[in-house]
């Protein structure tokens, strides 16, 4: 037999590109950046100074004999690339950008830790973007990716380097409340690192993973699943 | 950072019950990993202290003023008296930069035992082990205020002198402690010593020759503040890190030393009251000045989003005991010492925020207006994939990290060590996987692709490959053809939603036992629809059948038809064997039979 069966695409990218969508209902563009990335970009630029303890807060991959090169540990480096291209080419805010795309954590894996794993990164920046943006953002996203569902958003104070103030921040469906991303508003030197007016602009930053996304969607319980190169999780 | 509540309780009297503590910590500090109730009534609080933090919350005391600020409630400091002490010949000498601060003072006529009961159970409480009531005391400090505390045996100096000095590379030190660490020195590592030999690496751990034992009678205790950088440079390359270590790479104050020695003096003398004291030797060159930080309170509720009340602004610098002018709506601070982390006014606006709560922002939507458009590659990611679906090629993803390539990892947590330079290896296997998984999957024959990112030494590339029978091609991403009429990604083809919800959106696991397949053809009089074959095996082939009865051959010979099934048996408790699919093939036969059809 040789009927005609079209194809399918792995779980991961339908999660990718329904979150890439809803964000672009709310004003977002794509923007994608590399996966091998110098110090400056993955670390030095988002305010993660040399030798401090936040460089432990991801263990990280270094390349070897490419002293200051590393397997980005988030999609955050992208924010860099992106704000110093638009500084360079006479651009300024507003602006909003989505980040999809790959990071790497040197860790040992389990059902739910993966060294390689997708994340999007979500940055806003405009003249009185503030906390309030960011949560009706990241509400209405949720809103729209678990559409039918009662969700809610809450905030908790936490720490990342590149913003102040940083938020882990929950997510409620139905009764649960799952700690699911870190956000935060841009730290102003980070802004500055790129040649981005500070004391003008302002706005938020956050990034999601959609591995996890992609486990709470299709309800897939170990997320080793994905990278084995098994038709068997296309299953949607 | 473990934080003990009745240890909590002693600096504040009306802390609130366990539970509510918990929330208030929870929204408005950080995040608590776990709250372990004890036998004692005690119950044991995991802060997950982040390095912002790290120089005022390692500790009792910094926790119990935060909670005192965040509850307006009072904190009770532990009583200092002021100790007698005589002159001391004790010399101090800093030889490096990286020593901040150094006070030592010898205590003679001491007595090593046991610790008191309070003093045993709030430290094991934390996990920590009782040791003696020397090295006890300099422990109770250092989780009680949060500054590492030292006290060397006096008997093993050679004088009653200290240098604090750049180690002799190659020199090596035992330390204290029962796993025997022979630590190797460079000459970038900051050692305490008595001028002819080490005693400790400052600010990591002590020497195991010069530490406390049952004979001891005079000591040395050292209260300090080392580098941040210099002591984390070295706990990283000698893989030790101790609540010392930890403490001072996240950088303390300095002042926090003259607290620390009046603490411990004070706890020595409770523990030992024949002991005397001699003055205190301070060496503080590198003094921490008073930082101000100015902000307004319309600069605050612009990055919240929510109009903060002056009084509100107020009340809370008043709970913190911030000193604090105003003028209008310009504030400017006083930031206390242990505060190293405010520096701007951002990190009031954290300071601000999270105090008067985060819950009561109210969610707005933006509007942003910019021209900027989306990535090309991204777009050109999006119509690859939608060409190759339609063409009949499935996605699958592998691993980024390989055997063998251009590029190697250091100290890869995997036992893959290098990035791949090619998506075909990869795929290739995937081929192979799948092909054998065949009759578990859709459709008749292998088609995959993957699109994803190579490594090579010129750089990073992004590929495109595709696997079928003929084998596989891949491609950069911008070489590959995409016919431009069919693709463009407009706002409609762009707009991606996944099909259902809920309830019909759960992934069903595979099992890890191998497959059985029987292929049944059978012949059925003309007009006869092959549902009324499916149903059948649908019906009989129990929770054995792992998918769909698929059609896989048809024809007909004058009025009948032969219809060609193929059945996928599969356990996910175990290997099945012939004997287990024998008796339901021989049911389904049964049943065709009673219809009165023929099995081929």
């Amino acid at each position: 037999m040789s009927e005609y069966k079209k194809g399918s695409l792995h779980p991961l990218t339908l999660i990718m590109n329904e979150a890439v969508s809803i964000f672009k209902t709310l004003g977002f563009v794509v923007e994608i950046g590399p996966e091998l990335e110098d110090e400056w970009h993955n670390f030095d630029a988002l305010n993660v100074p040399h030798d401090h303890p936040a460089r432990d807060m991801q263990d990280t991959f270094f390349i070897k004999d490419q002293t200051g090169f590393v397997l980005r540990t988030h999609t955050s480096n992208t924010q860099i690339r992106f704000m110093e291209k638009l500084v360079k080419s006479g651009g300024k805010p507003p602006f909003a950008i989505v980040v999809p795309g790959k990071v790497f954590r040197n860790e040992s894996t389990d059902a739910t830790h993966e060294m390689q794993f997708y994340q999007i990164e979500g940055l806003m920046i405009g003249e009185d973007i503030s906390v309030a943006d960011m949560k009706g953002v990241l509400l209405e996203f949720f809103k729209k990716f678990f559409d039918g569902e009662s969700v809610d958003i809450r905030l908790r104070p936490s720490f990342f380097p590149f913003v102040e103030p940083g938020f882990e921040i929950d997510l409620r469906i139905g009764e649960k409340w799952i700690e699911l991303l870190g956000a935060g508003m841009v730290h102003p030197n980070v802004l500055k690192n790129c040649g981005i007016d500070n004391e003008k602009y302002q706005g938020f930053a956050f990034g999601i993973g959609l591995d996890r996304l992609m486990m709470m969607k299709f309800k897939i319980s170990d997320v080793r699943f994905s990278y084995q190169g098994d038709l068997r999780i296309n299953q949607f | 950072m473990l934080i003990s509540y009745n240890w909590l309780k002693s600096y504040i009297k009306d802390v609130p019950e366990v539970d509510k503590l918990s929330d208030v910590i929870t929204f408005h500090l950080c995040e608590l990993e776990s709250v372990e109730k004890l036998q004692n009534g005690d119950a044991i609080f995991d802060l997950k202290i982040l390095p912002d933090r790290a120089h005022d919350l390692l500790s009792h005391r910094g926790v119990a003023y935060e909670i005192a600020g965040l509850l307006c409630l009072k904190v009770f400091e532990n009583p200092i008296n002021e100790i007698n002490s005589s002159k001391t010949n004790l010399q101090i000498e800093i030889q490096t930069p990286s020593c901040k601060r150094y006070m030592g003072r010898i205590v003679r006529n001491i007595k090593v035992g046991p610790s008191p009961k309070w003093m045993v159970e709030y430290l094991e409480s934390l996990g920590q082990r009782s040791i003696n009531n020397i090295v006890d005391a300099t422990n109770i400090i250092l989780f009680g205020i949060g500054q590492p505390i030292h006290a060397f045996d006096l008997k093993k100096l050679e004088g009653e002198k200290i240098v604090v000095q750049n180690a002799k590379e190659g020199d090596e030190l035992e330390l204290v402690g029962s796993e025997k660490i022979k630590a190797k020195l460079k000459e970038s590592d900051m050692m305490i010593t008595d001028g002819v030999k080490s005693l400790a690496i400052a600010g990591v751990k002590g020497g195991l020759d010069s530490g406390i034992n049952n004979d001891t009678k005079d000591i040395l205790i050292e209260v300090a503040n080392f580098d941040a950088i210099s002591v984390r440079k070295t706990a990283r390359r000698l893989s030790i890190q101790t609540d010392a270590s930890k403490r001072y790479e996240n950088v303390l104050s300095p002042i926090l030393c003259e607290l620390a020695m009046k603490e411990i003096s004070n706890l020595i003398l409770e523990l030992c009251p024949e002991s005397s004291f001699e003055e205190v030797v301070d060496i503080y060159k590198d003094v921490q000045n008073t930082k101000k930080v100015s902000f307004t309170g319309s600069y605050i509720s612009k990055s919240l989003g929510i109009n903060i009340p002056k009084e509100e602004i107020e009340k809370i610098l008043k709970n913190y005991n911030y000193e604090f002018t105003v003028d209008d709506d310009s504030w400017e601070i006083t930031v206390p010492s242990m505060r190293i982390d405010i520096t701007r006014a951002c990190d009031m606006v954290e300071e601000i925020g999270r105090v008067y709560g985060y819950d009561k922002i109210t969610p707005k939507l933006p509007v942003v207006n910019s021209d900027i458009k989306d990535s090309n590659t991204w777009t050109k990611i999006c119509l690859v994939k939608q060409k190759l679906i339609d063409d009949g090629y499935k996605e699958v993803m592998n691993y980024a990290l390989t055997q063998k390539g251009d590029l190697q990892i250091l100290s890869s947590a995997s036992d893959k060590g290098y990035l791949v330079t090619t998506l075909s290896d990869g795929l290739k296997k995937s081929y192979e996987l799948n092909k054998n998984n065949l009759a578990l999957l859709e459709g008749s024959e292998v088609k995959i692709f993957e699109v994803g990112t190579v490594f090579l030494k010129s750089g990073e590339e992004i590929h495109v490959a595709c696997g079928d029978k003929k084998g596989i091609i891949e491609v950069k991403l911008e070489d590959f053809n995409l016919d431009q009429k069919n693709y463009i990604l407009n706002a409609e083809t762009g707009n991606f939603k996944i099909n259902g919800s809920g309830v019909n959106l759960v992934f069903k696991s595979w099992s890890l036992y191998p497959f059985i397949t029987r292929d049944i053809s059978v012949w059925v009089p003309e007009g006869t629809e092959p549902d009324a074959l499916f149903n059948i095996y649908k019906e009989l082939g129990t929770d054995l059948l792992v998918k769909n009865p698929m059609l896989v051959d048809k024809f007909q010979k004058g009025d009948k038809i032969s219809y060609a099934y193929r059945l996928v048996f599969q356990s996910y408790e175990k290997t099945l064997k012939d004997e287990e699919i024998n008796p339901i093939m021989e049911k389904i036969n049964t049943k065709i039979s009673s219809l009165g059809w023929e099995v081929r």
